[in-house]
């Protein structure tokens, strides 16, 4: 009985998260063909003789086009440059929502969530109306008089950062919330007995100890929002270069499966640290009382 | 920072998470085509809406999609949550750990990418699932829902008080009439909140469905996805409306309820 | 008199519509260890913090050594606070939680490593200076706390339930230690408690706070001996409250009428209030002497029967039930191993007390 409870999540999410792991890497090294499906098989069981066709060329063809190496680069540098943009922002909402007065501290988080359970697609649709030539902040900029041309603001990386910050504020907010919330009043009181200012008292005090909420916090937009596809391609330019595009164009433009996967894996790659980093807040989160 | 610039910087902050949302409600009541420009109040974008066909039949698809796999994910998410939290240390404990929480921030175009691989080398191999469709994307649904159903009904069982099971054990009820009579109703309000959070994220979902969907099983984000790439619609617009209403009240019901039974529970400690 | 080293004056301070501190007026003199007394909600705590500078007076006063020190804030202040859950910093290691205040002065580094040093050594905790506060026991880590507050030499120490947390045994010791490094640095301490047995043992003078006011403040002996109202003998110790009225009061002697005791009670000085006004005797239970037959005179003597007998070790406390049916409370030391009269439950005796050993109390 107690090993059913275990065994059932255990093979679900084995089989359809961990196994296709294995597909991936798989498929990652075998050639494309034009077939159904687009890829040759790796193992060939021809005259009782097993080959294996490890083909490398798809990693090789990587790091012979430029577009990929750039679009990692750009990824981690739109993903990372985000980051740093929604903690400037979360922290200040996180600290203020876990001083508030307690009765409205539910109220407070219900507001930071809220968004989070409206539609995704539909919350980034909304700044293509915001943000378009003819669109509602030019319009406003336009009858107040600050501008007299519309502003370009759709279709660049400005509109990237700015989904990206929108979508994955409330992922910021939590994780802060949650060490900012539990940091004892005390240790502030303390420290301002002891002389310090209010902002050393920040520095020395609620900063590192807020440090496990800005990791968790940090990672799990930094992460997500490497393989972003959906904001780029609805607020970004053409000159926008994210690794998530260049995956979905592999698979549902060029149809090359076997190129798509091995962009998969090294994306998987590239994050392993960030989510190794993850694991440990979390972990050590986890064992405090 | 001085107590009157933190104020600045929160409110700023919510106004810039709930412009967007507001906007979209207010241009979905415009009757210009040109929904950013205002040219008078008007509701005949819903009735578009309610007569679009296309529309109509993926939110129908949708919404099964999102009721079957938000079951899954909580039931899932229950036997997940019950052997991190109860079961002591186990092997395999590592490891489903591991696998509930990677795909909370594994990147979309991953999952998708890997499943509909998974799905196409088993249907090579054993004639299954035979081709794409609802089934497919109720399993990758699920599979991502579970993750985040785990989170949500982990911290509740966390939070329960283990010697009530024991109570009920002392008292001579086997371990599944526990689970039913005691651990069961103390978990319910996290089991609502997965299963609503497993289905919202369903509902939202484009980039995993589009990888593990065929061309007749298209799901509604799918079919606003390729709408709204050529531009605002004012039909998005309405649908959209459609959408934050239908969240706020639930939104609100919610915090009804547990303001109702926290009223209740400090009626009984008092 | 010279100017008193904490004045604090006409003091409130209040949270919406309730006064947890209510117009509080008290002197503490330099190098006094001065407790502070009060159930939960006395508004002890809220005083303190005030003194610290956590809270501002809603009216009121604070002059802390000729300085009026109301609207400074708690960084500004020659104050240290020791925290009733410590509140050491989780992230530093006991000697960077000591050197902390002393940063904040700008103390040049050599001379905060001496300074650490001294105080490692006076809580005695030179051995652990490189652990971190999780790593430490309970002791520990009040030990580390008063060393942190003392570092910066403050003028004046504020404590607020240092001893809470310890078993008793440690609490016993550590009140000693306490008053040595007290008198020995030379440092005014206020000292919060709700344990009135700590406050008379720690205190030089101590102040009975209820409801937000002060209503006694004294030597230990003092108040515990001549408490002033009901609340205070009933709070400090246990005491026997017998209600009657003032039957007569004359210059040298008075008699209050008890039909609670049953007796008129024999007081050997004059009473302040007039005749027929309604008053109470307390007597404490270790002032009554209990006998089958008291084999001496009392000037007042009650008779009832007992009805409990609770043994705790070092003394025994008779339960003894009057005809009126008012209990009374009585305690005797056991010095001999076995009860050398044998009174038992059900058995009628006498209880003896001299009118000296009982307070009058009119409100």
């Amino acid at each position: 009985m107690k090993r059913l409870v275990a065994l059932v999540p255990v093979a679900w999410l084995g089989l359809f998260f961990l196994v296709p792991f294995l597909v991936l890497l798989k498929i990652s090294f075998s050639e494309p063909a034009i077939a159904q499906p687009p890829y040759l098989p790796l193992l060939d069981w021809a005259d009782g003789i097993l080959t294996i066709a490890l083909n490398l060329g798809n990693y090789i063809f990587l790091t012979e086009d430029p577009l990929y190496l750039l679009s990692y680069l750009s990824s981690v540098k739109i993903a990372a440059i985000s980051t740093v943009l929604t903690l400037l922002l979360g922290y200040p909402m996180a600290y203020v929502i876990a001083r508030a007065p307690e009765h409205r501290r539910g109220l407070l988080l219900m507001l930071v969530i809220l968004p989070f359970w409206t539609s995704f697609l539909l919350r980034v649709y909304a700044w293509i109306g915001l943000l378009k030539a003819n669109g509602i902040v030019n319009n406003a900029l336009l009858a107040v008089g600050v501008i007299d041309q519309p502003l370009v603001m759709l279709q660049t990386d400005f509109a990237v950062y700015l989904g990206i910050v929108y979508t994955y504020l409330p992922f910021m907010i939590l994780p802060l919330y949650a060490t900012l919330s539990k940091l004892d009043a005390d240790l502030l009181d303390a420290s301002a007995d002891l002389g310090a200012r209010p902002g050393t008292t920040f520095l020395t005090v609620t900063l590192p100890l807020s440090l496990p909420g800005v990791v968790a916090g940090s990672m799990l937009v930094f992460i997500p929002a490497v393989g972003e596809y959906i904001i780029p391609a609805l607020l970004g330019g053409p000159g926008t270069l994210m690794i998530g595009s260049v995956l979905w164009n592999e698979f549902f433009l060029n149809r090359d499966w076997p190129v798509a996967a091995a962009v998969a894996i090294v994306m998987v790659l590239v994050l392993a640290l960030p989510i190794a980093l993850l694991r440990r807040v979390q972990a050590r989160e986890g064992e405090r009382p | 920072m001085s107590h009157t610039v933190l104020r600045l910087v929160v409110i700023a902050g919510f106004v810039f998470l709930y412009a967007p949302i507001v906007s979209l409600v207010i241009y979905s009541f415009n009757e210009s085509r040109l929904v950013t420009v205002w040219s008078g109040f008007s509701t005949k974008w819903y009735g578009e809406l309610l007569r679009d066909p296309q529309i109509l039949g993926a939110a129908w698809i949708s919404l099964k999609v999102a009721f079957l796999a938000a079951c899954l994910a909580t039931v899932l998410g229950t036997l997940a949550a019950t052997a991190l939290v109860r079961h002591g240390r186990f092997r395999g404990q590592t490891l489903l750990g591991g696998l509930v929480t990677a795909p909370l921030v594994m990147p979309e175009v991953i999952i998708g990418l890997s499943l509909l691989l998974l799905f196409v080398a088993l249907d090579n191999a054993l004639g299954w699932p035979g081709g794409r469709g609802l089934s497919t994307i109720v399993i990758a649904h699920a599979t991502f829902g579970t993750a985040f159903a785990v989170v949500v009904i982990q911290a509740r069982m966390v939070a329960l008080d283990r010697s009530v099971e024991e109570a009920a054990q002392d008292l001579g009820a086997r371990p599944l009439r526990v689970f039913f009579d005691v651990t069961l109703p103390g978990l319910a309000p996290a089991l609502v909140a997965a299963w609503l959070l497993a289905f919202t994220l369903s509902l939202d979902d484009v980039v995993i469905a589009s990888f593990v969907a065929s061309p007749g099983s298209t799901t509604l984000p799918m079919v606003i996805f390729s709408k709204v790439r050529l531009g605002v619609s004012p039909e998005v617009n309405a649908l959209a409306t459609l959408v934050i209403a239908t969240v706020s009240i639930l939104a609100l019901f919610s915090a009804w309820l547990s303001a109702r039974r926290r009223g209740a529970g400090s009626g009984l400690s008092g | 008199m010279s100017n008193p080293f904490i004045r604090i004056d006409g003091v409130t301070r209040t949270f919406g519509e309730v006064y947890a501190v209510d117009d509080v007026s008290l002197d503490i003199q330099q190098g006094e260890l001065f407790c502070l007394l009060g159930g939960s909600g006395s508004g002890k705590s809220t005083l303190l913090r005030m003194l610290a500078g956590f809270e501002r007076p809603t009216a009121g006063r604070i002059i802390i050594d000729g300085r009026d020190m109301t609207d400074v804030p708690p960084h500004a202040r020659d104050v240290n606070m020791m925290f009733q859950s410590y509140a050491l910093f989780p992230h530093m290691s006991v000697e960077r939680n000591i050197a902390y205040g002393l940063h904040r002065m700008g103390m040049p580094k050599a001379q905060i490593a001496t300074r650490v040093t001294d105080m490692l050594s006076l809580v005695q905790m030179e051995k652990l200076a490189r652990r971190k506060p999780d790593q430490l026991s309970g002791g520990q880590r009040q030990r580390v706390a008063l060393a942190r507050a003392l570092a910066r030499r403050p003028k004046l120490l504020l404590l607020d339930e240092p001893l809470g947390a310890l078993d008793r045994k440690l609490r016993e010791e550590t009140q000693l230690e306490l008053k040595k490094i007290q008198s020995s640095l030379g440092i005014t301490f206020i000292v919060v408690t709700h344990d009135q047995e700590e406050a008379m043992t720690l205190g030089d003078r101590l102040g009975v706070m209820n409801e937000g006011r002060i209503v006694q403040v004294g030597a230990p002996h003092e108040v515990y001996e001549f408490p002033q109202s009901r609340f205070v003998a009933d709070f400090i110790g246990t005491v026997n409250l017998f209600e009657g009225t003032i039957a007569e009061d004359r210059d040298t002697d008075a008699v209050i009428a008890s039909p609670e005791a049953g007796i008129d009670i024999r007081i050997p000085h004059a009473v302040t209030g007039t005749a027929g006004q309604p008053v109470a005797v307390a007597l404490r239970p270790e002032k009554i002497v209990i006998s089958r037959t008291l084999p001496d005179p009392y000037d007042n003597v009650l008779t009832g029967q007992v009805t409990d007998i609770v043994y705790s070790g070092n003394l025994s406390v008779f339960h003894v039930t009057l005809a009126s049916g008012k209990r009374v409370r009585v305690s005797r030391t056991n010095r001999l191993r076995a009860e050398s009269e044998g009174i038992g439950a059900g058995d009628a005796v006498q209880l003896g007390f001299t009118g000296q050993s009982a307070v009058v109390l009119a409100s």
